[in-house]
């Protein structure tokens, strides 16, 4: 993992003393809420409906045991004693007092975080493949590549107000688990056939009003002309962006406007103004890279005879291995999902003492390295397989061991109306209803991977268009109603969900949710997953069963 | 009959409005029969921008013989979160409070709708 050095952690303990001094001018009133609303934001606070919000920035979904245990202490003493991981693999405290934040600041940045880009016009948090490092897929380790982004856009003086927020993803598999193709610009890693390292470039991606697909703008872009592409990217953004409106000022309205094409070329053109001298030196980049040097690795062979042998004797176990592990590239290791989808639970939900049974975990077993995924759970990357029963067994002594990642009831939802100040519905109400309902594991498997995503509000935290099955929080003359929409993807096969139909009052959903799985396993054909089945038939015979009473 | 919520500034609590002061619980908030006496008290509140953010008045509507926020979205302010019952104003339990869970209106928060237009 990328190690601050002395000029970060001044930077940081700057930063943290700034805002104490901007906190007291607030409350001694020498400033006003619109003078200091931009300055807390800057800074990853929010008010929202019970308390103020602090958004941490988790650096590409990747911390260490003791940032997690931090985490876990600010929870404590700061929080009710957890806190919430999202989408963008970062995590959020939503009971925080506007006093206690400057003392929380100095305790992330004693950890080397803080939470500065979570919010605000500018580059985001990157998001980057959980199984950086650790999965076999990779052609190369996305995270070196995350972190020089970081470094380059952390403050960047001239993308610190641009026209609206902007989201880079990147991924080096083929199997995408960043979401890519609906960021403002999402890179995935390929190598020319001469070997040669780059990008393919997908600029214009994203959700909220107006859902798109980005398109690619850069078949193959070398990687080290990485820097000086983001930054004609940016600029043609900067330069053309809508200003004039908040709901038309993401790159993505601009890309659609102009179109791919003439997009790309603006970005050629203004690319050759900035020339190489906007890259970053090879030389930074293997500095960076040597940041992350692979940790040792025992050399094992890949067949463990105790994790066979629990397997065989302990079929809650072997359920949880069927669902919550992936391959490892080094054989005798294992990638480990955990999952904060707990039946019932709020998704994306970790006590602080759960947060510290991850961190002692990441330490006894899994190298001291963790991971959050954009779809709310936690990942030890690198797990020995002869150690997997006594990680199972820990975990599930602290409720951690639910074995539904990738299944129906491993839901992405957003906050929703139970804490956040834009939501017009509820949304975690609605996965705890959808998880309660299909809580038997063997049906679960049975319907296989269905990702089911829920948004309280069209801004799409939630990520609802590009769920197999995605909820749409509406405010219908003061009631929650839920929009329902079929076969969008937020992996390598994106696409945007079709509306079903008219939406359901809150009590209906779950029980609809059961008639769309319903639809599925009747019309399934061979190994399809529900996303497949929608595909072939189309919305109709799903639509069809849903809203059969209705006609 | 009208109440007048804000969050206070230095740790964002719910507050409400009462005789010239702000309390925690809804129980106590002051009601507003007439739209000219709510208005008085939001003016005040509007000139506390050491103690509040963002003032606004909220509609009421009857429940089981108290009074209740009309919007879903002011309960929810007003009792906590639905997911984790322990946390907010809810978890002191008592007859005020289930009145408002068990109340039933439905209306978009017209305060806090003009509120963002502002």
């Amino acid at each position: 993992m990328y190690q601050y050095d002395t000029l970060d952690k001044e930077f940081l303990a700057d930063r943290a003393a700034e805002f104490r001094e901007q906190v007291g001018r607030r409350l001694a009133g020498e400033i006003t809420e619109d003078q200091f609303k931009p300055i807390r934001l800057m800074n990853g606070l929010y008010l929202q409906l019970h308390a103020y919000m602090l958004r941490v920035a988790i650096p590409y979904g990747s911390l260490n045991p003791t940032q997690m245990r931090a985490l876990a202490e600010i929870g404590r003493k700061y929080d009710k004693g957890y806190g919430h991981f999202t989408t963008r693999q970062n995590l959020q405290f939503h009971w925080i007092k506007l006093a206690d934040t400057p003392a929380i600041l100095d305790e992330l940045a004693a950890v080397d975080m803080h939470a500065i880009q979570t919010s605000g016009n500018c580059i985001r948090n990157v998001t980057a493949d959980p199984y950086a490092g650790a999965t076999a897929e990779e052609i190369d380790d996305p995270r070196v590549w995350s972190e020089a982004i970081r470094q380059w856009s952390s403050l960047h003086p001239e993308f610190s107000f641009l026209p609206r927020k902007f989201k880079i993803a990147i991924t080096a598999s083929a199997k995408d688990r960043t979401a890519a193709k609906v960021h403002d610009i999402g890179l995935m890693v390929r190598r020319a056939r001469d070997g040669t390292l780059g990008f393919e470039v997908i600029v214009g991606g994203g959700l909220g009003r107006t859902p798109y697909v980005g398109p690619t703008i850069r078949e193959f872009l070398p990687a080290n002309r990485l820097f000086s592409y983001l930054e004609a990217v940016l600029r043609v953004y900067n330069r053309h962006g809508r200003r004039d409106n908040s709901y038309k000022a993401r790159i993505k309205i601009l890309v659609a406007a102009l179109g791919a094409e003439e997009f790309a070329r603006q970005v050629e053109v203004e690319w050759e103004k900035v020339g190489a001298a906007g890259d970053l030196p090879d030389t930074e980049i293997a500095r960076i890279r040597g940041a992350f040097a692979p940790t040792s690795f025992d050399t094992l062979v890949n067949r463990s005879e105790a994790f066979e042998e629990a397997k065989a004797a302990d079929p809650i176990f072997a359920r949880w291995a069927r669902n919550n592990l992936r391959p490892h590239k080094r054989p005798g290791y294992s990638i480990v999902e955990i999952s904060l989808k707990g039946i019932g639970d709020t998704p994306g939900d970790a006590s602080s003492d759960q947060m510290d049974l991850v961190a002692d975990l990441a330490e006894r077993y899994g190298q001291d390295d963790i991971r959050v995924t954009h779809e709310q759970n936690l990942v030890l990357p690198h797990v020995k397989l002869d150690d997997l029963a006594v990680v199972h067994a820990e975990l599930q002594r602290a409720g951690l061991a639910t074995p539904n990642v990738n299944l129906i009831s491993d839901i992405i939802a957003c906050p929703g109306l139970d804490y956040c100040a834009l939501a017009n519905a509820r949304a975690i109400p609605i996965a705890q209803d959808i998880a309660r309902k299909f809580e038997n594991q063997d049906r679960a498997e049975l319907i296989g991977e269905l990702k089911i995503k829920i948004s309280g509000c069209i801004n799409a935290c939630g990520h609802h268009h590009i769920g197999h099955i995605g909820i749409l929080g509406v405010d219908k003359k003061g009631e929650e109603f839920y929009q329902l929409t079929l076969g969008g993807s937020g992996a390598e096969d994106a696409a945007v969900g079709s509306m079903l139909g008219p939406a359901l009052p809150a009590n209906r959903v779950a029980e609809a949710i059961d008639v769309l799985v319903d639809v599925y396993l009747r019309e399934r054909q061979g190994e399809e997953r529900f996303l497949d089945t929608v595909r072939r038939t189309g919305v109709a015979p799903f639509k069809e069963a849903v809203y059969a009473d209705a006609n | 009959m009208k109440a007048l919520t804000a969050n206070r500034l230095d740790d964002g609590e719910v507050v409400f409005w009462k005789a010239g002061r702000w309390v925690e619980r809804f129980a106590e908030a002051e009601l507003f029969a007439g739209a000219e006496t709510g208005e008085v008290a939001e003016a005040h509140a509007k000139n506390q921008p050491t103690v509040v953010v963002d003032a606004y008045l909220i509609d009421l509507v009857e429940s089981e013989g108290l009074w209740a926020p009309l919007s879903y979205r002011e309960r929810i302010r007003a009792l906590g979160p639905t997911n984790h019952l322990g946390h907010g104003k809810q978890a002191e339990g008592g007859a005020a409070i289930q009145a408002l869970q068990h109340a039933s209106g439905a209306a978009r928060s017209t305060g806090r709708v003009n509120l963002i237009k502002r």
